[in-house]
């Protein structure tokens, strides 16, 4: 569905790179997970994927057709991004957050119908806020404005959704409500995701496949099962880990045990 | 909540009806009495009709003139205040009406006597000085490659306006004594236009402006939750920050050259409209249009009634009435 | 002299104190020194006086005494002999150390330049504070004027002079017809923004009144009155007359200028072509020459009664 071909960025001509020749797949009903340290270029890399930023080389190429030259409504109706964090300096309501989800589905001077009503609320449905709606967006904790950011992402109607460290900010109830949400979406409407994190735990949780990302640098890919071992672990953060299968909860945990010398 | 196209249609009408009302009352109100039947008495010749004079040449213009400022600066201060993503700017936070100030000092001390198609070299000055201070502040935003930095754009703006401060309290003090008073009296704004050909010049501009900021309000939404969030939902954002800036520039640039800079409206304006009509900007830009407008024309009626010796700079009262109601705003939060 | 007291403590700590330090302090102390010495010789007939008021600047050199004047503000152009004298700033920048450098004997000021004052209290220099009024203030200021320089009885020459005049110009007006006049002395150039006009006060306000026109806004009992359209229209003068003077006289072609008046179509002077504009520094400059500005307006007024 989605691939990146050497995908490189610089901020400026000669400044070290903070992706560097970056290639990946993304298969149609996957979720992936972008796993690395805190400045190993993850954000960077899911903008280029959702196209909000050209590579400096290399193309992202999505079904068939390089993003490069898309107007960006039409990326936006295929792809949505849900960002770290989102603050509204005005008293925009829930709803009024979620229903700007359909802004590249309308034109320049079409306003939201009934239909684009219901698909947002059926967004806030499927993020458990429909309660929230008349609410004040700036009103919300830290896991509700998340879930409403991504009940926004889900109003696009997309194909593939991104996530930029969609539980840095939440406590263990909110991050446990954000995972649950996520596994749902992606198992019962199709929705393909990649998310980045540094949580070791909840990508291995989350995803079936993962990337490792180093300063800028892939240095492992594949099934969860098969990447996250201790030595990805020990090369990504400086710490020798225990790296298990979790007897109830069925996937792979990971124990740190001791920094690196 | 009703959705959008009701509540649009209900802002649209009522924010007009209240323009509408004011529009009209506006010319009737002033210092002296005047009788209407006299005003549209086509019998008596207009050259002879003093309350016919005082009626179309000196009120009507001034209600008008109102209109447009009041409009045009509303309008700005809202766009400002979402693509800056912050609550208390202005349409001089960027140093555009600083810009303008500049202009009009430099054509009043250095006695720049051309007449362009009827319009004084104050205003033309006035308004080639916004337009340079917008060159400088698009050229600094062109620069960087991927859209504006609103920390950037904010900081270049506040040295510009001290930048240009400077440059006005330089040139008054190279200026004759008289026209020191004369800009002083400039800079605290005055919607006595005097006749109609000013606002005619004015008038295409802000509608140019106002023409290009219509296809806006939804990026602006988008735009004040951040340029990532912005991009992520289909918003060419540099496009959209780019037009955004040159309209509301515009916007305050004729709206300055105009009638002087008028403040507090830009401010409080589009506070005043979001605590009825809520934060979308496809409400809040038409609605602090209209409202700006009926605002501006009811603090020039009370500047032009309430002093018993002449009128007070419409400036003052906007200051006066706005200054104190932002303040309870902020508190009230 | 609690400036003495403190150098002495400087001088007890010197070694604390950097060479700079004592320089500037030294320096401090000599001038302090000099000016106490120039209090006492305060002199009954001061040789060297700075004006920094054109008006009196004009008072002086008409009571014959401007070879004493040694130093003018920026804004002083008449008489010529002024264009050769040293220059001191103005009403609102006037410069101390310019003006202490003259080393004068008699400073006159105006009376809002209290900076100004202070510090030539400070300094020890005696001076004049003078401030625009009525018209006949400006003989009362020539009187005191020449009482404090000691040339008393050629300002009473002078000021008996211009109220003998004065008094000619307003008898010779007082038969006639007194039409409704606007007096403006400031506007926007080329529309009718930003008009300032004379109130029913101060000196321009009375030589209207004795050059046989009524002052339309005799009744705004101030010196400046901003006149909105909506004022100018209503006030229906018969007669306008705009003052031009100084930089608004630099490329301004009258006859336009004028023409700004014409879409007042109701006003009894546009419509009587009675709109004029009078040229010249003496209407706005408080002096000696408000005489020939008086006669100017009557004649601008009455043009068949004054030629």
């Amino acid at each position: 569905m989605l691939t990146a071909e050497h995908v490189t960025f610089g901020y400026r001509a000669g400044a070290p790179r903070v992706v560097d020749d970056v290639s990946l797949t993304i298969a149609a009903g996957s979720m992936v997970g972008i796993l690395g340290p805190n400045g190993s270029g993850k954000t960077t890399l899911l903008k280029m994927l959702s196209g909000t930023l050209t590579p400096s080389t290399g193309q992202v190429v999505f079904g068939g057709r390089p993003l490069a030259g898309w107007p960006r409504r039409d990326v936006a109706r295929r792809i949505a991004m849900v960002p770290q964090e989102t603050h509204a300096p005005f008293d925009f309501t829930v709803l009024d957050i979620v229903l700007m989800g359909r802004f590249p589905h309308l034109g320049t001077f079409a306003l939201e119908g009934p239909a684009d009503l219901a698909i947002a609320q059926q967004a806030l449905a499927s993020t458990g806020m429909s309660a929230f709606e008349g609410r004040p967006f700036a009103t919300l904790s830290g896991g509700e404005k998340q879930r409403v950011v991504i009940a926004s992402a889900l109003a696009q109607s997309p194909e593939l959704l991104l996530l930029d460290e969609p539980t840095a900010s939440l406590d263990l109830g909110h991050q446990l409500d954000v995972q649950l949400l996520l596994t749902k979406l992606n198992r019962d409407s199709g929705v393909t995701m990649v998310l980045s994190t540094h949580d070791l735990n909840l990508a291995a949780a989350l995803c079936r496949d993962l990337v490792l990302l180093r300063a800028g640098r892939v240095i492992a890919q594949g099934p969860t099962e098969d990447v996250l071992t201790p030595e990805a672990v020990r090369a990504l953060y400086g710490v020798d880990a225990d790296v298990a299968r979790h007897p109830i909860a069925g996937h792979m945990t990971v124990t740190p045990l001791g920094r690196v010398p | 909540m009703p959705p959008i196209r009701t509540r649009l249609v209900l802002t649209l009408t009522g924010f007009g009806l209240v323009l509408a009302a004011t529009i009209l009352t506006g010319p009737l109100i002033g210092s002296t009495h005047i009788s209407l039947g006299r005003v549209f008495d086509r019998t008596i010749a207009f050259a002879d009709n003093a309350d016919a004079q005082i009626f179309f040449i000196a009120r009507l213009p001034r209600v008008l003139a109102g209109a447009l400022v009041g409009a045009a600066l509303a309008a700005a201060g809202v766009v400002f205040q979402a693509l800056l993503r912050n609550p208390l700017a202005t349409p001089d936070t960027l140093g555009v009406s600083s810009g303008a100030a500049l202009g009009a000092m430099l054509a009043i001390t250095l006695h720049i006597n051309l007449t362009m198609f009827g319009i004084s070299s104050i205003p033309v000055a006035s308004f080639a000085g916004s337009i340079g201070a917008l060159g400088i502040v698009y050229a600094l935003a062109s620069a960087r490659r991927r859209g504006l930095s609103t920390i950037v754009l904010l900081l270049a703006g506040v040295t510009m306006t001290a930048f240009f401060q400077a440059l006005i309290l330089f040139t008054q003090y190279l200026a004759d004594f008289a026209d020191t008073f004369r800009t002083v009296r400039w800079l605290m704004g005055t919607l006595d236009v005097g006749s109609y050909t000013p606002i005619l010049a004015a008038l295409p501009i802000v509608l140019a402006a106002f023409a290009m900021l219509a296809t806006l309000p939804r990026s602006l939404d988008l735009i004040s939750l951040g340029a990532d969030a912005a991009a992520a939902r289909g918003v060419d954002v540099v496009a959209a920050e780019r037009l955004a800036l040159a309209s509301a520039s515009l916007a305050t640039g004729a709206a300055v050259s105009l009638a002087g800079p008028v403040g507090f409206i830009g401010l409080v304006v589009p506070h005043l409209v979001r605590l009825i009509v809520g934060s979308d900007h496809r409400l809040v830009l038409p609605a602090s249009a209209l409202f700006g407008a009926s605002f501006l024309i009811v603090c020039d009626a009370v500047a032009r009634t309430v002093w018993p010796s002449g009128e007070l700079p419409v400036g003052i009262v906007t200051a006066l009435i706005g200054g104190p109601f932002f303040l309870w705003l902020l508190v009230r939060r | 002299m609690t400036v003495s007291r403190r150098m002495m403590a400087g001088k007890r700590r010197v070694g604390a104190l950097t060479a700079p330090a004592l320089a500037i302090l030294l320096a401090t102390f000599l001038i302090a020194t000099t000016q106490t010495i120039a209090m006492v010789q305060r002199s009954a007939r001061p040789e060297r006086i700075v004006s920094l008021i054109p008006a009196v600047t004009e008072m002086i050199f008409a009571m014959g005494d401007g070879a004493r004047v040694a130093a003018v503000s920026n804004y002083d152009h008449f008489p010529a002999e002024v264009g050769s004298l040293p220059r001191v700033g103005g009403l609102l920048d006037p410069s101390v150390e310019r003006i202490l450098a003259i080393k004068p004997d008699l400073v006159i000021v105006y009376a809002t330049q209290r900076e100004l004052i202070e510090r030539l209290d400070r300094a020890g220099i005696p001076y004049f504070s003078y401030q625009h009024k009525a018209l006949p203030d400006i003989m009362t200021t020539i009187r005191a004027i020449g009482t404090r320089i000691g040339s008393s009885s050629q300002a009473d020459a002078v000021a008996s002079g211009m109220e003998r005049s004065l008094g000619e110009i307003r008898t010779k007006a007082a038969g006639l017809p007194r039409p409704a006049t606007l007096l403006v002395f400031e506007r926007d150039p080329a529309s009718l923004r930003n008009v300032f006009a004379s109130g029913g006060y101060g000196f321009l306000h009375d030589m209207l009144e004795i050059a046989g026109g009524r002052n339309v806004f005799a009744d705004i009992k101030k010196q400046a009155v901003q006149a909105s359209t909506e004022m100018l229209i209503a006030g229906k003068p018969d007669v306008i007359i705009e003052l031009l003077y100084g930089d608004s006289l630099k490329n301004a072609n009258i006859a336009t200028e004028l023409r700004a008046w014409d879409v007042l179509a109701s006003v009894p002077a546009v419509r009587a072509h009675r709109v004029l504009a009078l040229t010249g520094d003496e209407f706005v400059v408080p002096g000696p020459r408000v005489v020939d500005a008086t006669r100017k307006l009557a004649r601008a007024i009455h043009p068949d009664a004054f030629r």
